[in-house]
């Protein structure tokens, strides 16, 4: 019985020493796939920052949304940082009438989102409106 | 060098190629007509940098966006 000590200890070594190394690279893993998502998030805003106008860049900077004027109706919508219900049709004095959500089929970065609801207002707003899914805002200043 | 940058899971993909190769301009083109034709909208910037949708390939754009087809969230 003694003699099969060592023999036990060193079988439980080995386990806990796998299931450390399995542990470890779990999270290796996971801090990869942590830094890939973050790449591929400053991707999509690298693209959004280059088709924003110098004014749309200026106000993205620094409130994190822009405006846009929808090419059909002349209407101005903010779109806000974010992947849905982040689209408000405002009035003349700035207050929110409406939200708007359409976003792209496929899973996109907010980046990404962004820069399609930006040129799909400017190029084609009926078209965007017909798909969108319409909802009451839920404050009146933005 | 000309560039038609995809939209996807990645954040984008980005195609580069020469449009004074013949070869080249037809691959770009195909890509053209394979993205569009899977409801992809194609879109690029005017001089003034204003969007613009483009429904045909256009060998002297520089920069050629696609964006997946829109629907309501």
């Amino acid at each position: 019985m003694f003699e099969s000590l060592p023999h036990m200890a060193n079988l439980q070594l080995r386990w806990l020493l796998t299931s450390a190394s399995r542990g470890a690279q779990a999270i290796w893993d996971w801090y990869r796939e942590l830094g890939r998502e973050n790449d591929t998030e400053a991707r999509g805003l690298r693209l959004l920052r280059e088709w924003l106008s110098p004014a749309q860049l200026a106000q993205y900077d620094a409130h994190r949304y822009f405006d846009v004027i929808g090419c059909h109706s002349g209407k101005r919508y903010r779109i806000r940082h974010g992947t849905a219900t982040n689209i408000h049709e405002l009035d003349d004095a700035g207050d929110p009438t409406a939200g708007w959500c359409f976003v792209p089929r496929d899973y996109l970065v907010a980046g990404d989102v962004m820069l399609a609801q930006k040129i799909a207002l400017e190029t084609n707003e009926r078209g965007a409106l017909t798909v969108a899914r319409n909802f009451a805002p839920r404050w009146s200043a933005l | 060098m000309a560039t038609q940058i995809v939209m996807d899971h990645n954040g984008d993909t980005r195609h580069n190629f020469d449009a004074n190769d013949a070869k080249a301009l037809l691959k770009a083109e195909e890509r053209f007509k394979m993205l569009t034709g899977l409801g992809f909208t194609a879109a690029v910037r005017t001089a003034s940098g204003a969007p613009t949708v483009r429904h045909t390939f256009d060998p002297s754009a520089e920069e050629t966006l696609f964006f997946p087809r829109l629907v309501g969230g």
